[in-house]
């Protein structure tokens, strides 16, 4: 029951992760391509600007490998 | 690296201008900018010149006509005489334009038939069995019986748009008309009216009113019966591609085997445009031009041995005090192996001159990043021969040649971690035999050491830029910013301390220096801040802290191709052994797709943003040599 528990919230915390990052890259991504077509210089800095969020699955991530290190 | 840069100011007698010019514009070596202004009072600008504003004008007319006539043409190579005059040129063009334009015409019409004439033919063609009657009288026969017929298009959906016009054909003209209606596709509709020749006015009319689109038949077809029209116009268009090929193989005959002459003829009308703009970036004095402009120091000698050669050492070349506020252009020049990187970083911006160009670096880390994420054998060769695949069969695009350059390089690191995680192919490589020179990231104890490795590439990679930035504001006396970069360190320094001894790596003695460390290093980050660095310092700091876990995308993405490619082969084992080849072949091939694509991405973006934002700075103007290859 416990591991099962650890192993819901492993799931969770990179899920919920996935989708807050998803959520704002959505938002990020089309004023990218927005930018991209005006100005196709700035392709690097829309990339860069899409990556930003990528922080928080990360973190997501790091949390979940840390509970199934615990399993 | 960044090429040092030099002002360089350029004086000869003016009977040399086009030698001088010419010269500049082969050599490809000096960025010329405006010779006259504040620092040069006694300079005045070019006098204007009638004759070459004349000549520019010929020369764009000419070239804007080659251009437009290549473009028809096609790619071709550019061979030619280097003699070629202008106007012979413009006499060529005079006596084969009209042949030329007159085929481009019918081309034109030819294409345009080929594409209209469907939309007639389709609704008629369906229209017709409805009217059976009316079918096959001409537009003479339908005039003795005082009749007239109305095509229409009627672009909806709505079926219900059909039921209006036929009340409105009702209110306008009683029960004298005929409306068959049959639907082409799911929006669109054609109809056809038949009305008393008397009322054909009026329901063209109200047509008209209502924005409802009539469709003429071309005029071609438009005395035939519709069963004439509807045989005419399919044999019309079975004739027509043979009909476009012929003009098009004419117009071809015409243009192919003057296309490399004219190319060469424009390259140098191109040339010689340039040098005439260029003269009004030179200033004068009585008897003499002047030029300034930006030169790579480097190829400064050979710069004023060619010009000196060019105007018979009536010339001086010299190199100028750069003046303060006044930026250089930026050009690139790093070895061979790291030069396929400068793409990568000009992605972003191109670096500020004087400062640091991080190319080699990108060149050292990028593929390693990518071969730590992929870290397959299998995955690493197949990358490798596409990427030289790619890089053959698109050997003439300069960015298709950098990309595969930076691909090879990510493969063979790739093909290098296969064996240190002893993977091909996911856990094909390991039921084969192959063992892990250091961990299987399949196993169940991968987890940690994969993070520990990837938090480890991250803390050099930040702390590498850390000490870079650290370098620079040193060498730029910007002392708060060192004091910043310093605090950033040692409190970074600290907590990898306190991490070593939480995890038994470090003595418990190392306690104290660790926290020391941490608490000096938060002082002197928030110290240059003032009263904003005590909100403005922690802040900064727990973002370089968030910039090493974020290395932890390492091993997050490495993790999952390697259980997607383990995935990839259980489902293969699954059913028959056909099937499963099928299946595991699928899901490998989804896998390197996004083994050459993510990796790349994720790499890129840790380049960008945690390590460059520690030491880079952007924001420089490309250096643009005048004689620079215009765009063809």
């Amino acid at each position: 029951m416990q591991h099962g528990l650890m192993a819901l919230g492993a799931g969770l915390a990179i899920g919920l992760a996935a989708l807050g990052t998803g959520f704002a890259q959505a938002k990020i991504g089309a004023a990218g391509m927005a930018a991209i077509a005006e100005k196709p210089e700035l392709t690097g800095r829309a990339i860069l600007m899409v990556a930003i969020p990528e922080t928080l699955v990360i973190l997501g991530f790091a949390v979940a490998a840390m509970i199934l290190v615990l399993l | 690296m960044l090429e040092p840069m030099t002002r360089v100011r350029i004086v000869s007698r003016a009977p040399r201008l086009e030698q001088v010019l010419q010269r500049l514009y082969r050599l490809q070596l000096l960025q010329l900018d405006p010779a006259v202004g504040e620092a040069e009072p006694t300079l005045t600008a070019m006098p204007g010149d009638a004759e070459r504003e004349a000549r520019a004008d010929e020369l764009r007319l000419l070239i804007a006509r080659l251009g437009g006539l290549l473009e028809l043409a096609g790619p071709s190579p550019t061979i030619g005489e280097a003699s070629v005059q202008a106007a012979q040129v413009a006499a060529e063009l005079d006596a084969i334009a009209p042949r030329i334009e007159s085929l481009a015409t019918r081309i034109d019409e030819l294409r345009t038939e080929l594409a209209v004439l469907p939309r007639y033919l389709e609704p008629l063609r369906r229209l017709l069995p409805l009217v059976p009657e009316l079918a096959e009288l001409d537009e003479q026969q339908l005039r003795a019986l005082r009749l007239d017929t109305v095509a229409l298009v009627l672009n909806t959906s709505d079926d219900g748009l059909v039921e209006g016009l036929r009340t409105a054909l009702l209110e306008l003209v009683g029960n004298r008309f005929e409306l068959v209606t049959t639907r082409v596709d799911a929006d669109v509709v054609g109809c056809l009216v038949v009305v008393a020749h008397d009322d054909a006015d009026a329901v063209r009319t109200l047509l008209g009113r209502e924005h409802v689109r009539h469709l003429p038949l071309p005029e071609r077809y438009e005395r035939l019966s519709f069963h004439g029209a509807v045989s005419a116009m399919e044999a019309r268009l079975r004739d027509l591609p043979n009909d476009l090929e012929v003009a098009t193989t004419d117009l071809q005959e015409l243009l192919a085997p003057r296309a490399p002459a004219w190319a060469a003829a424009r390259s140098r009308l191109l040339a010689e445009l340039a040098q005439l703009d260029a003269v009004e970036q030179l200033g004068a004095t009585a008897r003499t031009f002047v030029a300034a402009g930006w030169t790579p120091t480097a190829k400064l000698r050979l710069l004023r041995h060619e010009l000196e050669l060019a105007a018979s050492e009536e010339i001086a070349v010299e190199a100028l005090e750069t003046r303060p506020g006044v930026e250089p252009p930026v050009l690139m020049r790093n070895p061979a192996p790291a030069r396929p990187f400068e793409f990568l970083v000009r992605l972003l911006d191109l670096p500020r001159s004087g400062s640091l160009d991080p190319t080699m670096l990108m060149a050292l880390f990028l593929p390693l990043m990518v071969g730590v994420m992929v870290g397959d054998i299998g995955y690493g060769a197949l990358l490798l021969g596409l990427s030289v695949f790619v890089r053959r069969r698109f050997a003439a695009s300069p960015v298709v040649r950098d990309l595969t350059r930076v691909f090879i390089a990510g493969s063979l690191w790739a093909i290098v971690f296969g064996f240190v995680f002893g993977e091909a192919l996911g856990d094909l490589g390991h039921r084969a035999g192959l063992h892990a020179l250091w961990f299987y990231r399949g196993g169940k104890d991968a987890v940690e050491p994969l993070l520990l490795f990837s938090l480890a590439i991250g803390a050099a990679h930040v702390v590498l830029g850390l000490l870079l930035g650290l370098w620079r504001s040193a060498l730029e006396r910007r002392g708060g910013e060192l004091l910043e970069r310093a605090g950033t360190l040692l409190a970074l320094g600290g907590t990898f301390g306190l991490a070593g001894i939480a995890l038994d790596h470090l003595p418990g003695g190392a306690l104290v220096p660790a926290v020391a460390a941490i608490v000096v290093g938060v002082v002197l980050v928030i110290a240059p801040g003032g009263a904003l660095g005590l909100m403005m310092g922690p802040l900064s700091l727990i973002g370089t802290f968030g910039n090493v876990l974020s290395y932890l995308r390492l091993a997050a993405v490495g993790l999952a191709s390697a259980y997607l490619a383990i995935v990839a082969n259980q489902l293969g084992s699954l059913g028959p052994i056909w099937l499963g080849v099928l299946v595991a072949a699928l899901f490998h091939a989804l896998n390197l797709a996004l083994a050459g694509f993510s990796p790349m991405i994720q790499a890129l973006r840790l380049h960008y943003v945690e390590f460059f934002s520690k030491f880079y700075e952007g924001g420089g103007e490309p250096f643009r040599p005048f004689g620079e290859r215009a765009p063809a």
